[in-house]
């Protein structure tokens, strides 16, 4: 995870187990209002979790992007 | 040819299993540690849910002769020079393993250290777990708490482990109509990964344990727990896993640390990055994987496998033994490549879970190798998702 002009890049990919969400949730806690989180996974999970996150925390969800390696999320940190 | 120098940092379970496999002939290898005992961790939930004994060995008798065991607390690594500096001195190195494990740190949440000292925890010490183990047999009735109050957890199953535990434990002692039980979670689930989820959160919640999701601890005041979504929860007796971070030694360079102090470390090759002679393993490293003692194993075995010049590549495998109480266990088996397996509940799971104490101090030699290798060919997680995944 690195910290760049307020963007916060996770690269998750080959996480099955703690799995994705457990890096969400690591961004998250080290986050501040206005940053976005980008995340690379192979867990397909992670659509619907961040999304079910994003509606729990008051975050927003900038895109969802299915790619044939991966999946990139970005979020948007309105709420901490 | 002169003998490579190997300087492993910490004697846990991956740096003393990979000194063991290293090749004498061809290698002078050094553990350094700043304890000279070695704990076996897993017991501590036994010792906080049933009042049973933690194990422990010397490290000197965990080792084959001719490794050297310093009893020397590290405080920097210097990956650039190629040295490790302590308190007693300097060791220049070859290839350098950092197997430092991973450390509680109760102070980055406000009102935690306070329910620490209280309370105890079933991850960090002997006296801690046996703490809990006091509370919970003098607590009469009321809520108990029990969660993970950061995103990290070594063991990721404990969290569950410790509450289907309580449970067992109040339903044995006749307070089950006196008590509430309320679980925490910051996932969106009882356990983060959805397979073995749906294993164990049917029976949470048959046995009436309240699971809160997307809790994720920010402070703690008054006998209350407050969440960073904003959610609160009234305690009578908080048994809470402290957050984990790396250890406290200082790189050279810096970079080579993320935010949480866990050593950036290639997932396949165990390298930390940047430098072809410096490996992590275990607990210590950033890889996206379970913290807990197989990747320990296996990853100690691929790094003694690269430095005797045999190919080898880390395939994120997990095998987390996971008590379900009342005799009853499961295990989170799955890969870089393979989800984790929904794999169903047995008593033989939970045999094999109790098995592993007896055999964890000879496995650190190597004898059950051929044991562990056929039990992990038996349970390749791309095998039993084929029978267990629908």
């Amino acid at each position: 995870m690195s910290m760049e002009e307020n963007k916060i890049f996770v690269d998750s990919r080959g996480s099955s187990c703690p799995g994705p969400i457990v890096d969400l949730a690591k961004a998250y806690r080290n986050s501040k209002v206005g940053d976005t989180i980008e995340i690379w996974a192979t867990d397909k999970g992670i659509k619907n979790d961040v999304t079910a996150w994003a509606q729990k925390t008051g975050n927003q969800v900038l895109s969802i992007e299915d790619q044939p390696d991966k999946v990139v999320v970005i979020i948007k940190i309105l709420k901490r | 040819m002169e003998k490579k120098r190997v300087v492993i940092v910490g004697g846990g379970a991956g740096g003393i299993i990979l000194a063991n496999s290293l090749n004498q002939k061809d290698f002078d290898v050094t553990i350094l540690d700043k304890s000279d005992t070695q704990v076996f961790q897993p017991a501590f939930l036994y010792a906080a849910f049933m009042g049973k004994e933690v194990p422990t060995k010397k490290i000197p008798k965990l080792i084959k002769k001719g490794i050297k065991f310093k009893l020397d607390p590290v405080k920097k690594v210097d990956l650039t020079n190629k040295k490790v500096f302590t308190e007693g001195g300097e060791y220049a190195y070859d290839y350098i393993v950092v197997a430092t494990g991973t450390m509680s740190d109760a102070s980055t949440v406000s009102g935690l250290k306070e329910i620490d000292d209280k309370y105890g925890d079933y991850h960090t010490s002997i006296e801690n777990a046996q703490r809990v183990w006091k509370n919970l047999n003098s607590f009469k009735g009321g809520t108990i708490v029990l969660g993970q109050a950061s995103p990290i957890c070594k063991c990721p199953p404990s969290p569950i482990e410790g509450v289907l535990l309580t449970e067992m434990l109040i339903n044995r002692r006749k307070l089950k109509d006196r008590t509430k039980l309320v679980f925490f979670t910051p996932y969106p689930r009882a356990y983060s990964a959805e397979p073995i989820n749906n294993v164990v959160e049917p029976i949470m919640k048959e046995r009436g344990i309240q699971i809160m999701t997307f809790f994720d601890l920010d402070h703690i005041d008054a006998n209350t727990l407050y969440s960073l979504e904003g959610d609160q929860i009234k305690f009578d007796l908080p048994i809470i896993i402290p957050p984990f971070k790396g250890a406290k030694i200082d790189y050279e360079p810096k970079t080579v640390l993320d935010d949480d102090r866990f050593i950036k470390t290639d997932k396949f090759n165990m390298r930390i990055q940047g430098f072809d002679d410096a490996f992590a393993i275990g607990d210590a490293t950033n890889i996206p994987t379970s913290k807990a003692g197989v990747g320990a194993h296996l990853e100690a075995k691929i790094v003694a496998n690269i430095l005797q010049g045999k190919e080898d590549k880390f395939d994120g495998r997990t095998n987390c033994p996971f008590d379900l109480g009342y005799g009853k266990g499961t295990f989170v088996i799955g890969s870089y490549d393979q989800p984790v397996v929904p794999y169903p509940p047995s008593r033989l799971n939970h045999f094999e879970k109790m098995m592993m104490e007896k055999i964890y101090w000879s496995s650190l030699k190597g004898t059950f190798d051929f044991i562990f290798n056929l039990y992990f060919r038996h349970t390749d997680p791309i095998k039993l998702n084929k029978k267990f995944s629908k």
